[in-house]
Formats: structure tokens, sequence, C-alpha cells
């Protein structure tokens, strides 16, 4: 069970629709596998039923009733009911990217302890991709400028504010500056989403800057 | 007797559902017209609160989304949710997809893989049986919110301004529309207790 959730204002903007699409992704992916988010969920579109229901109804053009009824006998293929895939362990949002296993995507070397593999580019400029980092691996220490949304697929990690396992959903800001550090147990993938990049502060790891920003902006 | 406000409510769901059975399982244009009536006017007005004058864009929402309604009839789950829930959701997602057409979102997420990979699944049985309370909740609590609250919801839901945009809109911080967002949704006790 998660610990660490999207906040009410993003459910709420992610049920209406108005999230970027990275950050959506990352929301879905988290609620696919939480209960209560889920629940939360629903709830929230019944808000937004009620505000659709008590719209005052425009007024319709002539033609708009005759469009639609000449379409209906058009072939369509029925779409299938869609039956939960139970077989993947990978959140469904996001089985468009990744077909069996995180193994086959092609990953990237950041680090000796931290490889990237590169989902898809924002029209905003935000970069959604996977962190893959070794057990025991620690993460430069490292402020973001712009939002970091990150979804925790498999492992763990720590940083100064807690403990962090499968499931939970973090924002990180330039308030925050950390240094995450992945338990001695297994590796950890995560779900990122950044809106710029990151910026190193660490005194040693200054220089890696100019690699990530290249990263960035490299796909 | 007077009929309340809820059981006017609850007797126009019974209504549509009858209506989206009768045009998933007998194929019945009738109803389908009905359903037309009833939704085409609120999908039109949907676009236009986001796009106030674009009225073609309006009449291809509203006839995209009820084109949906009669091709993906068999998978409305009655057991799960309004009439109302399901085509608001489908307008929303129609609604995004226009968003990535025109360059405006990101154009290789599919949308609708993010919305129906949660939103096809039912709650738990105890989260089913609250879920009738829950929904007639909202409709009576949500006429009760004072107007600051309810309207940010209106310009979150219908206009699709995000916590941000409504916050430029109205001149307000972010944060004072952000903890009148959070009050509603107390208002209403909408989440679960953590």
């Amino acid at each position: 069970m998660a610990n660490y959730h999207p906040t009410p204002e993003m459910l709420t903007d992610f049920s209406a629709g108005n999230l970027q699409l990275g950050h959506a992704l990352c929301v879905s992916a988290h609620v696919e596998h939480c209960d209560e988010c889920k629940t939360n969920l629903q709830r929230l579109n019944s808000i937004a039923t009620n505000l659709f229901d008590g719209l005052e109804p425009a007024s319709l053009p002539d033609t708009l009733k005759n469009a639609v009824f000449s379409k209906l006998d058009d072939e369509h293929i029925e779409e299938p009911v869609r039956e939960k895939t139970v077989s993947s362990h990978i959140p469904r949002a996001l089985q468009q990217f990744i077909s069996e296993s995180y193994e086959t995507l092609s990953w990237k070397k950041v680090s000796s302890m931290i490889q990237q593999a590169h989902l898809s580019t924002d029209v905003s400029g935000s970069k959604i991709s996977l962190m893959r980092i070794q057990a025991g691996g620690k993460v430069p220490m490292h402020t973001h400028s712009g939002e970091e949304y990150t979804l925790l697929l498999e492992g763990s990690f720590s940083d100064e504010s807690g403990l962090y396992n499968v499931g939970d959903f973090l924002v990180r800001d330039e308030r925050h500056k950390h240094r995450p550090v992945v338990t001695k147990d297994r590796e950890c993938i995560c779900l990122t989403v950044t809106d710029a990049p990151v910026t190193l502060t660490g005194f040693f790891t200054r220089w890696f800057n100019p690699l990530l920003r290249r990263g960035h902006f490299s796909h | 007797m007077v009929k309340t406000n809820s059981s006017l409510n609850k007797e126009r769901n019974i209504r549509l559902k009858g209506l989206m059975a009768s045009v998933s399982e007998q194929r019945d244009k009738q109803a389908f017209g009905e359903l037309f009536n009833h939704f085409a006017p609120l999908l039109r007005s949907y676009s236009l609160a986001r796009e106030p004058g674009s009225t073609l864009l309006a009449d291809e929402l509203a006839q995209e989304v009820l084109i949906k309604v009669w091709n993906k009839a068999h998978t409305y789950k009655p057991e799960l949710a309004a009439v109302s829930t399901w085509v608001f959701t489908l307008a929303r997602n129609s609604r995004i997809d226009h968003l990535r057409r025109s360059g405006r979102f990101s154009t290789d997420i599919d949308p609708t893989a993010l919305f129906e990979s949660i939103e096809d699944d039912g709650p738990d049985p105890f989260q089913m049986a609250q879920r009738q309370r829950v929904e007639e909740r909202v409709h009576n609590g949500l006429k009760q919110l004072p107007i600051e609250q309810s309207q940010i919801l209106a310009k979150v839901y219908l206009e699709g301004k995000s916590h941000q945009e409504a916050a430029n809109e109205l001149e307000l911080p972010l944060g004072t529309v952000k903890s009148r967002v959070r009050l509603a949704l107390q208002k209403l006790e909408l989440f679960l207790k953590r």
C-alpha cells in the first residue's frame, strides 16, 4: 500500500482532464494500484457529473441531430469490452510505452549507479522517463527547477524526509534539496516527469549537470 | 406529495439507464434520440464553457461524443456509474483528445489509456454500497457551497482551467484557490479519511 499520494488538487485536476499528460500519466499509474485514490477519483467524477448536469443547455443547430443519426449505421468494429490484464505488473497507463518488461527498454547510463530510459517528451518540454538505480545506489544531492513527479515502480528508497516504497507518489520542486538513497536489498525503478533539467547542487557532482542537461534535450 | 430535488434526480437517472439499456441491447434509435435530446445541449454547452464562441468545435464535440455513446453503449456499466458520469468522461476525453490534436498537449501519450485503465474498474463492494449515498451528498451539497468555492469547481471542471489558471484569472494567489477547493471537498465529505 502506498503512503504518499497525489494531493486532492492534483486528483481534481486529473479528473477534470486539466493535467498535462505527463503528469496525468504519473497520477494514473499511481491510482491504478491505490484503492483509496481510485475511490476518491470516482467521487470527484460525481462532482463533475453534477456540474455537467447543471449546465445551461445550449441551443442546437437543426442539422446536428441528422448529422449524428446519419452516422449511426456506419460500419464500425465493435470495441471489445476491455478486460483487466492481470498478467503484467507494469501499470496499464505505461503499457503504451513498455510492452513486456522494463528490461526491453533502451537504458542509457547516467552514472555508475543510475540508468535512464526515455519514454516521451511533452509539448511543454517536460520529460517523461524511467530511472533505474542500483541497490544501495545514491543519487547525487539535487534540487529541481520546476517540478519533478516521481512514482516508485519497484524497490524502495529514502531521503531526508522519509522512506518510500512501491506505489508512492512524490512531487519535488525547487524548495527541496534532496539526496535519495536506494535500499540495499534491491534495485529501484521510478517513473519520473521533470519540468526542467534537474540541477545538481553537490560540490563534487556539479560537473554532472552538463551531462544531464544534454540528456534532457537530446530526445 | 412534493417531490424533492434529489428524488427527481434519481428518477431521471433511472430513466437514462433504461434508455441506455435499449440502445445497447436492441440498438433502439428512438431511445438514442431521447439520449441525444438530453445530452447534446449539455455537451455543446460543456464545449462552449471552455472555448466560448467556438460553435463549430462545440458541434463537433457533441457529435463525436454521441456517436461514441451509440458505438460504445455495450461498454457502459450501469452498476458502476450514472449515465451522466459516463457521458461526462467521454466528453472530457474528447476534449483532451482535441487539445492533443491541436498541439496543446503532448502528442505521443494516448489519453484514453490513462483514464480507462482506472475508471473501468469497480470499487470494492463496501465502496459500492456507499456510492449512492456519496452521490446524493454531492448532489445536495454542491448547491450549498459558498459561491467562491463552487465558482472554482466550475472553472476547473467545466472551463477546463487548472488551479493555476483559475488563480490567474481570478487574480487570487494559488494557495487561496487550492484551499477553496480543499474546503469544498471537506464540506462535501468527499475524500476517504487517511
